[in-house]
């Protein structure tokens, strides 16, 4: 079966204007990234803030053209795409619906949009097919006649989620969706998105900090580590036996609701890493617990796990060099 | 009922014999702009070396609270109080100039939004030092060497190199770490933090809070941390107080909230998170339907009867503030209704 997206070695780095000393820098945000996601599932992608989540987000849906590599998305390039065939195949929702939605339209012009913007869909039909999305995604028909400064930070996302499926995408590609909502309204809008995903048979790609929230929503998750994904496998695997150190160390770092705990040391040093200047070999060496001499002269290649791959020397076994 | 597990605050009997006043005392805080009611009779108080959380939903009143501890509420605002002290120190009190000698000395706040105490026209280096000689006087070279130094313990690399930067020229999550560290500079007895990790990464946040125990356990620091997060909660705090609508409705010691949260409210707020190791995928998560009421003036009763399972029609009369041991909760139903 053709996969819902299918990465192969794909690549983006950006120029950065220089900092203080004046000279311009090349971010690699992406590095050499590959995978498969098959069709109804959710692939949650986590990581550091800066490792390229939103990047590999816009590249899949053709808003950042990448520096190598190819996106194919059920099968099919969506460089030589039709925007409009685009639109019915993959949509966004992004993290602040409030940067995203029109200030000045009504919300049953912004979830219309998308069809008109169809240009064969008869007018009935786009109030219609409008209305009831905005209906299943719980917003009354008087909110409905509002602006999006009206509306709660959860009623907007309400407004994000309906105006991304309201063409019946296949694909939905959700960056942070929740990470500005309160809990009771980051509960709601997660409930909302299994529901819509198992009734519209929904693929989706799901980039969040929030690892509670990727183990509850995911079926597969990738770990990225400065631009490369680390460790990816079926969610049971990873969070049941995370196999990447990185993996391990954040694992760890996450604060479970258990009183008396305290707050653990994870032992990645204090060095946050640089995108500008990645570590030769194992990328992940000057932060690792467990690296040896090896890690900062070898390369990790992708080695099988129990529940899917990770790049680490320490799997390759000992003695390999 | 169950003590913290992390140094033991005195006991809290209804009059505690007491050697020195708490490090912060508020009873029955009210802040109203205009006609909206913020903060509606909040009573909160904080030991030398504890931590006390105060979660609850976007809206409820957590920032104006502390923003009104602080002296720092927005023109317009009108701020009552049956009792607001520092150290003893009756807030309301002091002069303008007096709170400014205490503010970023004594008590200490991290903003959250850091761009708010963060002055787009100056480096880094110069507002930390200027906090610094401003209170404590010195050579700004000394100054400058201490804010490399805190720079470096909130993982900041090259403490050096930002010291000379502009925070436009700054990542969130590096400004907000800038705020941890600016608040630190005169080792505060009292810090107020509202979100201070929540624009940061898992690994990131931890070694903050880390730092910050640290400061609590060497220098008896006394932290009113602000959050939404319960797994922070859970871990750091001696004693959780729930706002909701600007009350508080819920206020225990953490083991005891987390083993017996007895408002509704909490009860909906805790059903609403995802339990790493504990998830089950196929089921939904529990939510609190509907949204935190609009306050009107003259408004009685429960704020939170509109969204609650077990509201009844006494529910909008006065409700009783029921007390078990530390544990104290703002709902008609009997103590231990929920086990
Ligand atoms: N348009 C751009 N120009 C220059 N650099 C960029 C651009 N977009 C992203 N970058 C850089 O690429 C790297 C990856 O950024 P990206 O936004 O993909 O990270 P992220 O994983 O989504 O982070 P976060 O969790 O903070 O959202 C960062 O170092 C970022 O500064
Ligand atoms: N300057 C102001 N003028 C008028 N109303 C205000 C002002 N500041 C706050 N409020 C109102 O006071 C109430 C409490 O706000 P507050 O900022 O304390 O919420 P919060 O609990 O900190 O929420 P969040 O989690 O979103 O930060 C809100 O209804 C808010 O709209
Ligand atoms: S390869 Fe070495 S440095 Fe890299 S993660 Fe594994 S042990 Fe750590
Ligand atoms: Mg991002
Ligand atoms: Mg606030």
């Amino acid at each position: 079966m053709t996969p819902a997206i299918e990465v192969r070695g794909l690549c983006r780095s950006f120029r950065q204007r220089g900092g203080l000393l004046g000279q311009d820098r090349t971010v690699v945000a992406v590095d050499d990234v590959s995978f498969t996601l098959a069709g109804g599932g959710v692939l949650g992608v986590v990581g550091e803030s800066g490792c390229g989540k939103s990047t590999l987000a816009r590249i899949i849906l053709g808003l950042l053209p990448p520096t190598a590599g190819e996106v194919l998305v059920e099968g099919r390039r969506l460089a030589a795409m039709d925007r409009r065939a685009r639109a019915r195949l993959i949509q966004p929702v992004f993290q602040d619906p409030f940067a995203s939605l029109n200030p000045r339209r009504r919300i049953r012009d912004i979830v219309a949009m998308p069809l008109v913007a169809q240009g064969d869909i008869p007018a009935r039909q786009v109030a219609d097919r409008a209305a009831e999305m905005l209906a299943r995604v719980g917003l009354s028909a008087e909110q409905a006649e509002r602006y999006p400064a009206q509306l709660s930070g959860g009623q907007r996302q309400r407004v994000a989620i309906a105006r991304a499926l309201v063409l019946r995408p296949r694909i939905v590609i959700c960056d942070e969706p929740t990470s500005a909502l309160d809990v009771s309204v980051q509960a709601q809008i997660l409930n909302l998105l299994a529901e819509l995903r198992r009734e519209l048979n929904l693929t989706y790609l799901f980039i969040s900090h929030n690892l509670a929230v990727v183990e509850h929503v995911a079926t597969e998750v990738a770990v990225m580590y400065l631009g490369r994904i680390v460790e990816r496998a079926t969610a049971d695997a990873l969070f049941r036996a995370p196999q990447h150190p990185y993996t391990k160390a954040l694992l760890a770092s996450v604060l479970t609701p258990e009183p008396g705990l305290g707050v653990p040391d994870v032992g990645l040093g204090e060095t946050l890493p640089d995108p500008a200047n990645i570590p030769p070999a194992c990328r992940f060496h000057p932060r690792c617990p467990v690296a040896e001499p090896r890690c900062a002269t070898t390369t990790p290649h992708a080695i099988m796990t129990a529940g899917g791959a990770a790049e680490c020397l320490l799997l390759e076994g000992a003695g390999k060099p | 009922m169950s003590t913290s597990d992390r140094g033991a605050p005195p006991a809290r009997s209804p009059n505690p014999p007491r050697q020195s006043p708490p490090l912060l005392e508020i009873e029955e805080l009210r802040v109203t702009f205009g006609r909206t009611a913020a903060v509606r009779g909040a009573s909160f108080s904080l030991e030398k070396g504890e931590t006390h959380c105060v979660v609850g939903e976007s809206g409820c009143g957590k920032s104006v609270t502390a923003l009104a501890v602080m002296g720092l509420l927005a023109r317009g605002a009108r701020r009552e109080a049956a009792r607001l002290e520092f150290a003893g120190q009756d807030l309301r009190a002091l002069s303008e100039r007096q709170l400014s000698a205490l503010r970023g000395d004594r008590m200490a706040m991290i903003f959250q939004e850091p761009m708010t105490s963060l002055n787009p026209a100056y480096t880094v280096g110069s507002q930390m030092a200027e906090v610094f000689t401003r209170h404590r006087g010195g050579s700004r070279r000394a100054a400058l060497d201490r804010a490399a130094d805190l720079l470096a313990r909130v993982g900041i690399t090259a403490p050096g190199m930002r010291l000379g930067q502009f925070p436009h020229q700054l990542s969130g999550g590096l400004r907000q770490r800038v705020m941890i560290a600016m608040a630190l500079m005169c080792d505060p007895e009292l810090l107020i933090a509202d979100e201070p990790t929540t624009a940061l990464d898992v690994t990131v946040q931890a070694q903050i809070l880390r730092l910050l125990a640290e400061l609590q356990r060497d220098l008896g620091l006394g932290i009113l941390l602000i959050t939404h997060d319960l797994g922070i909660v859970a871990r750091i705090a001696d004693r959780v107080s729930v706002m909701y609508a600007g009350e508080v409705v819920e206020s225990a010691p953490t083991a005891a909230l987390f083993a017996a949260p007895s408002h509704p409210y909490t009860r909906g707020l805790l059903a609403c998170v995802p339990v790493p190791g504990k998830v089950k995928r196929e089921e939904a998560l529990g939510s609190i339907p509907g949204m935190v009421p609009r306050i009107p003036p003259g408004f009685t009763g429960c704020a939170f009867r509109d969204r609650c399972d077990h509201a009844a029609p006494e529910c909008a009369g006065a409700v009783p503030r029921q007390q078990a041991g530390a544990h104290e909760v703002l709902c008609r139903l009997p103590p231990g209704w929920a086990a």
